[in-house]
C-alpha cells in the first residue's frame, strides 16, 4: 500500500486508499486548527521575504499577495529575496564593503554535527536495543530506566561539569567533542524507541531464519533490521530535530570553526548594537527549517508504513 | 523405546525429554520414536507442550534433561544447523520484507547454493505449490492459504529429512483447511518425508496421522494408529479426546460378582471379568455413540426419551434421556428423519463395545 505513493497522495491532495474520508465539516475544522499551528512558521517565512523596513511596520504587512483584492492594500508587501543574500554576505560596518558572514560554514557544521551524531546514536542504540529486546538481562527494565535517567536532568544542570571535563581532555571546540556529546544524548532516546520496535516483531520469524540456516548476526541484519526500517526512520527524524535545534551545549562547547546555526543565529542578530534585524533573523530561520523539512518529507513514507502489516497472525 | 541403539529406520527419537520455563513445566519426560517416512501426529489441546516438543527437535529449545536423536545421532545439545530439520510455524513466520521468491530462496541462499540452482529450485517449488504467479509479491499481500503454501514451500525447498508442522492449518478457514489436509498428505507421499505434525484438532490428527501420540501435561499418554486410539483408548483422557461425537461416559460401580456394573441407568452387563478390580469399585463405562442403536422387534432395550436432534447431513446425532442421563447416539439420516423430540424410544447398548475405566485413575481396566 505504501509503495509508489505519488507526491500528491502524500500531500493529501489525491486520495490514496479505500478508507472512507471524513466529511467537509470535519476536514475544514482540522484544516483551520492546522493553519493556526502553522501561522508562526508562515509569519517567519513572510518576514524573511519582506523588505527590511517593513518588519515592524504598523499596521503590519501580512501577505505578499492581495489574493485578488481580498486583502486591503495597506497589509500587502512586495516580496524580496534580499534578506537571504544578507545571511551569507552583508555590510557589517557602515560605509564599508559587504563581508562574508561565515554562515555557509555554520550550516555545514550543523548538517555534519547533527547527521553524524544521530547516525552514530542510531548504530549503537539499535544494537543495544536489540540486545535489550532479545537477550534480556536480569533486571532488564532497571537498566533501561537508568539509561532514561540521563534525559531527566535539564541540560543546564549538567553543562558546567561537561564543560570542565571537555576542557580537561581537550574536546572543547572540536567536532569530535560536540558529536560525542550529542551522540550520548541521542542514545537514550534511540534505545527506547528501537527497543519498542524490536519488541513488536514476531520472534517466530527469527526462529524460522535460524532453522533456515542463518547465524545470529544474519538474523539481525537480514531479518530484524529490514523489518524496523520505519522505526529507524522515525528515530532518525526525531533525533535530528532535537539535535538540529540544540542551543545550550552548542553555545558553550563549539568554537568559531565548529559553531552551529542556532548559536550563530543568536550572535548575528544581537551583535552590532543596531537592534535586532528581524528580517535577517527570519531569513536565517527559514533556511534553517529547510533541511529538517526535506528529511522529514522524504522519510514520511517510511514513517507512515508498518512493514509487518498482515504477515503475522497473532 | 530404544536407547542408544536406535534402529536404522528411526528418523527421530526423544527419550525422557524435560523442559521448564520458570515454574511452568512444558515437557515432562516426553518420549516417543518416529520411524522414517512416517506421518506422526502430536495431538493434544493447547499448552500441553506440542510446540515446545517441536522446537526442541528443531534445536530452538535446549532441553533441561533427556536426549534427542535424529537418524540415530545424538543431537540433544547440537546447534540447529546439521539437523536437516525444517519447520512450518503456526504463524507462518514468513519474512515480511522479502518477496515470495526471496522467501523461498532464503534457505538455499543461506546454504550457499549457486544462483542458477536456487533459481531453478525456487521456480520448481513455486510451480508445485501454484505460487508461480505470486512470486514477486510480498507476504502481506497474499491470502492466508497462499501464505501457508509459501511457508510450506520454504520448508520443503531444501529437502529436509524431517519436516515439523506446528498447527499449520489453525489459521486457515474451514474450506482451505480441508484442501490443505489433502495437499499435505500428497506431499508426504510424494517426498517420503518424515513428518511430525502438532495439532489440537482431532479431525486433522485422525485423518492425516499414521501414528498419533496423545499428549497431556508435557508427556505422552498413548501412542498408536488412529484405529488403535479409537478402539482401545488406554484411559479416559484419550477416550474423551478421540472420536466425534464424544464417547458417552456413564458413572457407576462394579457389582460384587464383577460381571456387571451398577449405574444410574440400571445394571450394565459386562462381557468379561476384571482381575485387578475390587468389587464395588467406582468405575466409568464409556460407549461410543456409534455403538448404540434402537431396539428392533421384541428386543427389550433401555426406555428413553428423545431429547435433541442434530442433523449433520447424512447422519444425525440423537441425544436421548434415560433416568437423568443424556446419551448421544449417531443414526443415519434416513432413520432419524422420522424422529421428534419428546418421543419415547428403546435403546440397546452393545456390551461388547464397552470401555471400562477406573474412576480413581482414569486408566482402562485390565
Amino acid at each position: 500500500m505504501a509503495y509508489g505513493i505519488s507526491i500528491w497522495e502524500r500531500l493529501g491532495i489525491r486520495k490514496s486508499s479505500g478508507v472512507s474520508e471524513a466529511g467537509w465539516g470535519h476536514t475544514a475544522f482540522v484544516a483551520l486548527i492546522s493553519f493556526i499551528y502553522f501561522l508562526p512558521v508562515l509569519f517567519i517565512i513572510f518576514t524573511a521575504i519582506k523588505p527590511q523596513g517593513l518588519a515592524l511596520s504598523v499596521p503590519p504587512t501580512l501577505s505578499p499577495t492581495s489574493l485578488l483584492g481580498l486583502i486591503p492594500e495597506q497589509f500587502v508587501f512586495t516580496p524580496t529575496l534580499e534578506n537571504f543574500g544578507s545571511v551569507f554576505s552583508r555590510v557589517m560596518t557602515a560605509g564599508s564593503q559587504p563581508e562574508a558572514t561565515g554562515f555557509d560554514r555554520f550550516f555545514l557544521n550543523s548538517i555534519v554535527i547533527a547527521t553524524a551524531s544521530v547516525v552514530l546514536a542510531l548504530i549503537f542504540g539499535t544494537l543495544a536495543a536489540y540486545g535489550f529486546s532479545r537477550y534480556p538481562l536480569k533486571g532488564n527494565d532497571t537498566y533501561l530506566f537508568i539509561i532514561l535517567t540521563t534525559r531527566m536532568l535539564p541540560a543546564i544542570v549538567v553543562v558546567i561539569p561537561v564543560i570542565l571535563m571537555f576542557r580537561t581532555v581537550g574536546l572543547s571546540g572540536s567536532y569530535l567533542g560536540i558529536i560525542l556529546l550529542y551522540t550520548a544524548f541521542n542514545l537514550a532516546f534511540t534505545i527506547w524507541m528501537m527497543k519498542s520496535f524490536f519488541d513488536e516483531l514476531s520472534t517466530d520469524v527469527e526462529d524460522a531464519a535460524r532453522i533456515d540456516g542463518s547465524s545470529e548476526v544474519k538474523v539481525f541484519f537480514k531479518i530484524c533490521l529490514p523489518q524496523v526500517v520505519a522505526g529507524l526512520a522515525a528515530t532518525f527524524v526525531f533525533g535530528l530535530i532535537l539535535t538540529w535545534n540544540e542551543f545550550l551545549f552548542a553555545l558553550l562547547l563549539t568554537g568559531p570553526d565548529t559553531r552551529t546555526v542556532p548559536v550563530a543565529m543568536n550572535q548575528a542578530v544581537s551583535s552590532g548594537g543596531r537592534g535586532t534585524d528581524w528580517t535577517l533573523l527570519a531569513a536565517i530561520e527559514t533556511l534553517f527549517l529547510i533541511p529538517v523539512f526535506l528529511v522529514t518529507f522524504f522519510l514520511q513514507e517510511h514513517l507512515l508504513r508498518g512493514v509487518t502489516f498482515g504477515t503475522v497472525k497473532k | 523405546m530404544m536407547i542408544g541403539t536406535a534402529m536404522e529406520s528411526n528418523a527421530l527419537s526423544l527419550t525422557k525429554v524435560s523442559k521448564s520455563y520458570g515454574s511452568v513445566r512444558a515437557l515432562a519426560n516426553l518420549s516417543f520414536t518416529v520411524a522414517e517416512g512416517r506421518f506422526f501426529v502430536l495431538f493434544g489441546p493447547s499448552s500441553v507442550g506440542k510446540t515446545t516438543a517441536l522446537r526442541t527437535i528443531a534445536g530452538l529449545v535446549a532441553p533441561d534433561h533427556g536426549r534427542v536423536e535424529i537418524f540415530g545421532k545424538d543431537f540433544t545439545h547440537e546447534p540447529i544447523a546439521g539437523r536437516d530439520v525444517s519447520m512450518v510455524f503456526q504463524s507462518f513466520a514468513l519474512y515480511p520484507h522479502l518477496s515470495v521468491y526471496a522467501n523461498l530462496a532464503y534457505p538455499l541462499v543461506e546454504a550457499g547454493l549457486a544462483r542458477e540452482e536456487i533459481d531453478r529450485r525456487v521456480k520448481e517449488t513455486a510451480a508445485m505449490l501454484r505460487l508461480d504467479k505470486k512470486i514477486d509479491r510480498k507476504p502481506g499481500t497474499l491470502s492466508g492459504g497462499e501464505q501457508q503454501r509459501v511457508a510450506l514451500g520454504r520448508s520443503l525447498i531444501r529437502r529436509p529429512r524431517i519436516l515439523l508442522l506446528d498447527e499449520p492449518l489453525t489459521n486457515l478457514d474451514a474450506k482451505l483447511r480441508h484442501d490443505m489436509r489433502a495437499e499435505l498428505k500428497r506431499l508426504h507421499r510424494q517426498f517420503g518425508l518424515t513428518i511430525v505434525y502438532a495439532t489440537p484438532d482431532e479431525l486433522e490428527a485422525l485423518s492425516m496421522g499414521e501414528e498419533i501420540a496423545v499428549l497431556r501435561d508435557g508427556a505422552v499418554v498413548q501412542i498408536g494408529t488412529p484405529d488403535e486410539l479409537y478402539e482401545t483408548p488406554c484411559d479416559l483422557y484419550v477416550a474423551a479426546k478421540i472420536g466425534s461425537p464424544h464417547m458417552n461416559m456413564i458413572k457407576g460401580s462394579l457389582a460384587d460378582d464383577g460381571a456387571s456394573m451398577e449405574s444410574p441407568i440400571g445394571a450394565l452387563p459386562l462381557v468379561r471379568r476384571f482381575q485387578a478390580a475390587t468389587p464395588g469399585e467406582a468405575a466409568i463405562v464409556g460407549i461410543r455413540p456409534n455403538d448404540i442403536r434402537f431396539a428392533v422387534g421384541d428386543e427389550t432395550g433401555l426406555a428413553a426419551n428423545i431429547a435433541m436432534l442434530e442433523p449433520l447431513g447424512d447422519v444425525t446425532v440423537v441425544s436421548v434421556e434415560t433416568r437423568g442421563e443424556t446419551i448421544r447416539m449417531v443414526l443415519p439420516e434416513s432413520t432419524a428423519s422420522s424422529l421428534q423430540p419428546g418421543q419415547p424410544a428403546s435403546i440397546i447398548l452393545d456390551p461388547r463395545k464397552f470401555h471400562v475405566f477406573r474412576a480413581s485413575s482414569g486408566q482402562v481396566m485390565a
